[in-house]
Formats: structure tokens, sequence, C-alpha cells
């Protein structure tokens, strides 16, 4: 058990609020966020990065109060970042470095003697899937290897809570998927909690077992993961290698919405907590699936719905 | 396959402390200064002038003996220079704080003027590696997110330039005046010069730090490499082309020339008028000599625009800082 797994919140805020000019960026923000991997969705500019660079300190707080694995922030900044790991959204390297260097040096900016700091770049550039090319001037890595750098050197102290800001931007699918199953192995193997900002639902979906959902500074959803498709049980997918018009037709009979989607998959919306009638009307009908999906793009629809709730809202 | 376990492992171990830290940027800082060709062959230089002030001081040393190497290098020449010489020796002998006091307080004025051009040179060397690649890759926001803070930042790279300085001016200074008296004939010579010593160190230092401030707010300036140094040489030559044109014009104008300022504060400092005045009163032949001296480089001399000068500098560092502070931060 790490700290981090230990401690019953990593995040408090309070009525925290962040003024840039006339904007409101953070509009009294409450949240209590115990361990895991978390997920910090909100269109773009609704405050994500600014909440983690206010958390950090990157940022000063206009008004409320923040607690980060339970210090304040503002008076403690040097404790809590030297158990705290960071990856900002742009290319932030230091001219001239070669890629190990750097992370040595990163490392004992957190307090890492030499010697130590050292070994355990080099640890962590293994981690992270870099190889000779840890020999070669930052200035010439490819996209791919500068995020798996940021995220070597925001690991690299052995922090208790990493706060990722869009990892997975400007990657491959291929580099999508290695990085998000590192970031995943974090909390699930390692126990350091993982704060993940996106827009990118997907990454999200796969790796967090909490969601926030920020937009206009203000957070409009927090719960975790499960208990968000839990609210959207009322739909399924269902795959059928035939009998699919017939399908359709019950569902009518029932009156269930129902929509055939472009990949061949046909949506119910069976309004059921469980999947038991849907699995009984596809028995009655002797239609075997091939496969049945429940809460499909839960996360979406939800984010979709906070949205628009928010922009509804005066 | 790797050869090893590549799996993550959790670190338990000492921590540096926030000093430790603070080192480490800067050390950092020197290291990527260090790197670059300029700089090596202008420490070469100092140190090579250190070397050079280290025998001029052995010189000194050797007049005060009746029999020295020098006095019978000089007979070779002339035997009625050597007559003098042996006469200025005995002098001396009567007068020896005058003597080492004096001289070396002179000689090390001249060397610290010597050293300045040279130091503004490697700090404009310097210049990018302090704050403007930071502020061109978005570093600041590296740094921010770790154990350190801005302040510490700042103090690791105001250390940086110091101790680029260190290496042009306050190492060649101390050492030259350690080996200089070193070889001296008398170990009185320590005792005697410590006041030229206090004075380099206290205008060295001063100038030092005042220095190091306005670099990191010139390296603030902009996050182009190219623009920085051009800007710091710009400010440097074009004050001191001004400085003794506006002597007749507007001579608060000079006071814009960071050069003049710390040549106020050196003249003050130093106080080479009082010197001058001694020798001019005690040493024979030589003093009737320094006599001639035009009055007007006496006042000058004696009077230096310090309070001027001192506002000037206080100005300046206070611009630098606001531009530090408006500058440098997390994006």
């Amino acid at each position: 058990m790490t700290p981090a797994m230990l401690a019953p919140t990593v995040i408090e805020t309070e009525a925290l609020c962040k003024i840039y000019g006339t904007q409101r960026a953070l509009d009294g923000i409450n949240l209590c966020v115990a361990p895991g991997a978390i997920g910090l969705l909100g269109p773009n500019g609704a405050g994500k990065s600014t909440l983690m660079k206010c958390l950090l300190q990157l940022a000063p707080i206009t008004s409320g109060s923040a607690r980060l694995l339970g210090r304040e922030v503002g008076r403690e900044g040097r404790d809590i970042r030297k158990r705290v790991g960071y990856t900002p959204e742009q290319d932030c390297h230091i001219p001239g470095m070669v890629g190990c260097e750097y992370v040595t040096y990163c490392a004992q900016l957190c307090g890492l003697p030499f010697q130590a700091a050292r070994q355990r770049a080099h640890e962590m550039l293994d981690f992270v899937g870099m190889g000779q090319e840890r020999y070669r001037k930052i200035d010439t890595y490819s996209t791919g290897m500068k995020q798996r750098l940021k995220l070597a050197q925001a690991i690299v102290h052995d922090p208790e809570v990493v706060f990722l800001d869009e990892p997975t931007n400007g990657l491959d699918p291929k580099g999508q998927t290695q990085i998000l199953e590192l970031v995943s192995s974090l909390w699930r193997t390692y126990g350091i909690s993982v704060v993940v900002s996106s827009h990118l639902l997907h990454d999200v979906d796969r790796i967090c077992e909490q969601i926030i959902i920020i937009a206009r500074g203000k957070v409009l959803v927090h719960d975790t993961l499960e208990k968000l498709k839990a609210r959207k049980r009322g739909a399924a997918e269902v795959v059928v290698a035939a009998g699919q018009e017939e399908l359709q037709a019950a569902c009518r009979r029932q009156q269930w919405p129902c929509e055939l989607l472009p990949n061949g998959h046909l949506k119910v919306e069976h309004k059921a907590e469980s999947l038991n009638p849907l699995l009984a009307l596809l028995h009655e009908l002797k239609l075997p699936p091939l496969e049945v999906i429940p809460s499909p793009n839960a996360l979406e629809e939800t984010f979709v719905q906070a949205l628009e709730m928010s922009h509804a809202a005066p | 396959m790797p050869l090893h376990d590549i799996s993550y492992q959790h670190w338990q171990g000492t921590h540096l402390t926030l000093w430790q830290r603070r080192l480490v940027i800067a050390r950092n800082g020197l290291n990527g200064c260090l790197q670059t060709k300029p700089m090596a062959q202008v420490i070469v230089v100092c140190w090579g002038a250190a070397l050079v002030m280290a025998g001029l001081l052995f010189a000194v040393g050797q007049l005060l003996v009746a029999d020295s190497i020098i006095v019978h290098w000089v007979g070779n020449f002339n035997p009625q220079l050597q007559t003098f010489a042996a006469f200025l020796t005995t002098w001396l002998e009567q007068h020896p704080q005058i003597s080492v006091r004096t001289t070396q307080n002179v000689l090390f004025h001249f060397f610290c003027l010597y050293l300045m051009p040279l130091s503004i040179f490697a700090l404009g060397v310097a210049i990018p590696s302090l704050i403007t690649r930071d502020l061109a890759s978005n570093a600041i926001t590296i740094y921010s997110s770790k154990a350190v803070s801005l302040g510490d930042y700042l103090l690791g790279k105001f250390s940086t330039a110091f101790a680029v300085l260190s290496l042009t001016w306050l190492g060649p200074v101390c050492a030259a005046w350690f080996m200089g008296n070193l070889m001296a004939p008398d170990w009185r010579f320590f005792w005697h010069s410590r006041l030229a010593l206090g004075h380099a160190l206290v205008y060295g230092l001063i100038s030092m730090i005042l220095l190091s401030l306005l670099a990191l707010g010139v390296s603030a300036l902009s996050n182009k490499e190219k623009s920085t140094p051009v800007l710091w040489y710009m400010w440097w030559v074009v004050g001191g082309v001004m400085a003794p044109i506006a002597r007749h014009t507007q001579p608060w104008l000079r006071h814009l020339s960071f050069n003049y300022d710390l040549d106020q504060l050196a003249l003050a400092v130093f106080r080479p008028a009082v010197d001058l005045r001694i020798a001019q009163d005690n040493i024979p032949i030589l003093g009737q000599m320094l006599k001639s001296i035009r009055p007007e480089t006496m006042t000058a001399l004696s009077a230096p625009a310090i309070g001027g000068a001192v506002l000037a500098l206080v100005i300046m560092a206070a611009a630098a800082c606001l531009i530090i502070r408006t500058r440098v931060k997390p994006t």
C-alpha cells in the first residue's frame, strides 16, 4: 500500500476561483476526490488545465482554498510538489539537454541526490519504453518520445499523485495505447493516483475510475465511472448474426426506441435497470446475440448532457 | 527483451535540502555557460591577467629589497638609474605602509577596471542560458512543478551569473593578491595590502551583484536567444560611448551607462585621489612629477558622482527585478 492509497482524499477544494482579467476560469469549484485514476473532462477552455495549475501553484488562486494530499496549496508548495508529478500539455524541456540528463536533473530538482537521480532516471526511461534515444538531445525527439519523456520526468521522484495534461496529444493510435497502458498501470499496479485531463472521452473511459466533468469553470459531474454508467443503464447495443429486422420490429412492439448504427449494432433503449427484459426478448425471438454492450457511450452521453445543462443554465 | 526489471520501483531515500536543490540549478546553469568557447577564452584571459598582476606585485615587492633582482637588472641599463632605484628602495623601506598599501590599491583599482569589461563580455555570452532559453522552451513550468519555487529558480540563476563573474573577476583578484603577496619578500605584505584587497572585494562584490541582477533582467527581456546578448552588448557599448559625450551636454545621461556608474563606484571605493596626494606629498621626485596632474583630473578623481551613480544603479536593479517578476512565470 502506498501513501496515496491510504490517504482519504488527494484533492479537496472549497469555493476555488481563478479569474484571469474579466474571465472566470474557475468558478467556485468544490471537490473532494479520493485516490485513484481520475479523469478530468471538459471541452477546450473549460478550466481543466487551470484547475491543475492552481493545485500545483503554477497559477495563483484568486479565492477559495485547495488542499492537495492533505496539505494547504499556497502554504506548502515545495512540500506538495515533492510528492506530486506533472506533465504539462505543451513541450517544456530544457534546451540542449539529452533525455537521460534531463530526467536526472528533474529528479534532483525534486530532491534526489545525484547518484540516486541518475539511476532512477534510467529506470523510469526503461519504464516508459525509451531505449538508446535517451542519449540524444531532446530537441531531436519526435512527439511520441517527448510524451514518454514528460511522463518519465513526472514520475522519476516517485510521486503520490501525477497530473497528466492531455497525455496522448499528438500521438498515433499505437503510441496512445502504450501511454494509456503505462498511465493505467500507475494506479492499478503501483498505487500512484493519476489525474488525467483530456477532451478525449475514449482515453478517460479506458483508464479512469472517477470522472470529473468541468465546463465554464464549474464542476458539472463528479462521480465514479461505474455510477455514471449505471445512470445510463436503460440502453444497450446488441449485435446479432441475423434477424435484425425481426428484432427491430419486436422492440417497436415493446415501445422501445431502437436505431441501427452505422457499425451494424442495434441500439435499444429498453429503459430497464437490468438487461434481463432485453435478453428475454432475444430468447423469445430465438436470436442468439453475438454481443450485448450495456450502457454504451454512457460517458459521452453524460458529458453531452452535462454540457447542455450548463449551456441552458443562466 | 530487456535484461533487467523494467517495472516501476518506489523510491525511499534522503532528499536534498533546499539549498542543495538551489545549488543544482546554479551548477546546471554554470555547466551550460561553460560549454561555450568564448566563455572559456574569456576565463583564460582573466586568469592570465591574474598571473600578470601577481608578477607586478612580485616586482613591487622586489623594490623593497636593497639588492633585489630588479635593482640589479635596472643597473645593467643605466648606473644612474640603479642609484635612483637604490634610493627609492631605501625610501620605500622606511615607508612600507605607504608603498605597499598605496601601490597595491592603485594596482588593484586598475586590475578591477581591466577585469570589468571582460566580465561584462562573459555575462553577455552567458545571458541566453540564464533565463532566455527557459522562456523559449517553457522550462519555467517544469521548474515550477518541481520541489523548488520560482524564487529558488531565480536564486539559482542569479548564482549562475554570480559564479560566472567569480570566475572572471573575484577569482582572479583573490588569486593575484594571494600569489603576489606569497612571492613578496616579507609576510607583512599580506597585512599591509589588506586594504587594497578589501577595496577590490567590496567593489567587486557590489558590482558582481548588480551586474548579475542586470544580466538576469536583460535575459528575461526576450525569449529569443540571439536578441538578449545583442541588447546587453548594445546597452554596454552605447552607454560607454554616450557617457563622455553627455558630460558636456546632459551630465545625468551618463548615468544610463552602468559601466560609467560602476566606474564612479570604483573611484569612491578605491579613492585614488587619496593615494595620489600621498604620493605627491611623500614620494621624492615621483611626487613632484605627479603634482603636474591637471586640477580638473584631480577633482574628477576626488569627487566622483557617487550619489547619481548609486541612484542609477538602484533604479536599474529595480527595473531588472520588475522585468523578471513580469516575465518569468509558468505558462
